[in-house]
């Protein structure tokens, strides 16, 4: 594409270097922006700057945060006594939206996979294992993709806090809800079949 | 009697290629080929592609080439996708089997239409045995070859087993990398080792015992499969080689654990199994005269054939590609007139000779359809 202006072109170049956003859109936006007032771009990119220079990882549970604690940990509301562990922030996030869980978080910020170059040490384990030595921690929930390196690394968390006197448990791992039996994969169907749950104590 | 009507006399399931359709595989640029149940003989010169008609044939049933071809090695030169369609019939259903292969793209296999989502599903619907003059190294190469030979006939008789070996195989790369790392950062983390050795103990426990089961379940066919083609009383035999046999999986990769560290790889487990062929008491290696040996090949692949079709309860599609290069004319008679009497499923057959296979088996009353390739 070729612009009259420089500045425009600047403009449209930061804007497609966001994921999902190619050069058309990214011109669209632009234009856009170019015919509002100056203060809505003012605003705008205040936004992204006060966003980017202000924002923390909690301490705690390395959820995003505005301060030193997140808004999850500081609520007195919530459960104290769970844990429960997630790979990253979208997962945290998708956990929340189906507001059946009211304890505690905490974001590994990856599943251990040495191919990768991922180690153990990469991720926030040791802080896990700190926090679950509060004796008001009871049960810790791994809540992590039902992959080969994600239960490797529910086995060493495991491994980690044996003999801390920790509850751990997992996500249920089987058919999906609305499925329907005969799609469900063998491997899905076979590991609903051994974990299955006594009737009566699915509220659905 | 034609083998369509003998299979249907004996209640047996007809599983038939009854066309292929080859698009910029290897040398073909489109070419589209019909096949009848019994004996299908390609003929023609060294060179004109009768071998990448059996590999496609071979592709389409395992999802791979037999040659061990990558995707991007297998389009013809100067294309960037491959296409195979292959119509198959089994008992009563009519399958068609489509591979699309594009460079840079995950490839795609359909069923009547259906895409698979796993190209596992697929390994084990279409039983095929392939012998060449490549098989060979069975003999002459390393362990990974006769594991090859295990794996290949056990992924195509459970559909677990792949799911235990994908397991232990993936395991097994973490396992190695994350021994590459401690040494690049001098620290070893056993706990990590730990949850490698917990995890895979599991898959290592059920590969074991699925190869020597199957180990067993070869040893009889074998032995007969050679007496009928070599005419000799020799006693052949087959063992399975694994540390697991004197040892659980736990106390092996932990007694192995200070030598894998040095060596930054895991130097104990199933990826070290081994099948050791004898003959009267000697391993074939010192003994067999190149004859003696291409016979002996012939007659393991045979009995993978056979275990096979003990356990899918039809007899697989059989590949025989360039038999005369590993047999004298005399040997190729007896084994073509062993597949004719017996009742062997659909067989391919590569001949550089038009009429040679037909001559051999004309009095049999068979089926014979030359496909000549210039």
């Amino acid at each position: 594409m070729n612009f009259s202006s420089k500045l425009i072109e600047e403009a449209v170049n930061a804007f497609a270097s966001l994921p999902g956003i190619g050069k058309k859109t990214a011109f669209r936006l632009v234009l856009h922006l170019m015919n509002q007032d100056v203060e809505r771009s003012e605003d705008f990119s205040n936004a992204i700057i006060n966003m980017r220079k202000n924002i923390k990882t909690c301490r705690v549970c390395f959820n995003i945060s505005d301060e030193e604690v997140c808004a999850i940990c500081s609520d007195k509301a919530r459960q104290q006594s769970t844990i429960c562990v997630v790979e990253n922030l979208r997962d945290l996030m998708a956990i929340e939206q189906t507001g059946q869980y009211r304890g505690q978080y905490h974001i590994l910020g990856g599943v251990i996979s040495p191919i990768e170059g991922i180690g153990a040490s990469d991720l926030n384990i040791v802080e896990l294992v700190e926090r679950a030595k509060d004796e008001e921690v009871k049960e810790i929930i791994m809540a992590l993709s039902p992959t080969i390196e994600g239960d490797t690394t529910i086995y060493y968390i495991a491994k980690q806090m044996e003999g801390m006197g920790v509850a751990i448990s997992t996500i249920a791992r089987g058919v999906s809800f609305g499925g329907e039996l005969e799609y469900a994969d063998e491997l899905t169907l076979g590991r609903s079949i051994i974990s299955r749950v006594p009737y009566g104590q699915v509220n659905d | 009697m034609i083998l369509e009507q003998l299979h249907q006399h004996n209640n047996i399931t007809i599983y038939t290629l009854n066309k292929i359709v080859l698009t910029q595989f290897k040398n073909y640029e489109r070419e589209t080929l019909d096949f009848i149940p019994e004996f299908n003989v390609l003929t023609g010169k060294n060179g004109v592609g009768k071998t990448n008609v059996m590999d496609a044939i071979y592709y389409l049933c395992m999802s791979k080439s037999y040659f061990g071809h990558s995707d991007r090695q297998i389009s013809k030169h100067g294309c960037d996708f491959f296409r195979l369609a292959g119509d198959f019939t089994q008992g009563k259903k009519t399958l068609k089997i489509v591979a699309k292969v594009k460079n840079g793209s995950k490839k795609e296999f359909e069923k009547n239409g259906r895409k698979y989502d796993k190209l596992a599903d697929h390994i084990g619907l279409l039983p095929i045995v392939f012998i060449t003059p490549d098989d060979n190294s069975l003999v002459r190469d390393g362990s990974a070859e006769r594991r090859k030979l295990l794996d290949n006939t056990l992924a195509q008789s459970d559909a677990g087993y792949l799911q235990h070996l994908i397991r232990y195989n993936k395991l097994l790369r973490q396992r190695n990398a994350a021994l590459k790392k401690f040494a690049e950062t001098r620290q070893v983390n056993h706990a990590l080792l730990d949850t490698y050795d917990q995890q895979m103990a599991a898959p290592a426990r059920e590969i074991f015992h699925f190869r020597k089961q199957m180990t067993s379940q070869l040893i009889p066919f074998f032995q007969e499969q050679y007496n009928e083609i070599s005419a000799q009383a020799e006693t052949v035999g087959l063992s399975y080689k694994s540390a697991l046999n004197d040892n659980d999986f736990p106390s092996l990769i932990r007694a192995a654990r200070e030598k894998d560290i040095i060596l930054q790889r895991t130097t104990a487990g199933i990826h070290k199994d081994d099948l050791v062929f004898t003959i009267g008491d000697y391993p074939i290696k010192q003994l067999a005269s190149q004859g003696q040996l291409k016979t002996y090949i012939i007659a393991i692949k045979l009995a993978q054939y056979q275990v096979l079709k003990s356990i899918k309860k039809y007899p697989p599609i059989l590949l025989l590609d360039d038999i005369f290069d590993k047999l004298d004319n005399q040997r190729v008679t007896a084994l073509v007139q062993m597949l004719v009497k017996r009742d062997y499923g659909q067989i391919f057959i590569t001949d550089t000779e038009p009429g040679r296979i037909r001559n051999i088996i004309k009095e049999k009353n068979a089926m014979v359809r030359e496909i000549e390739r210039v």
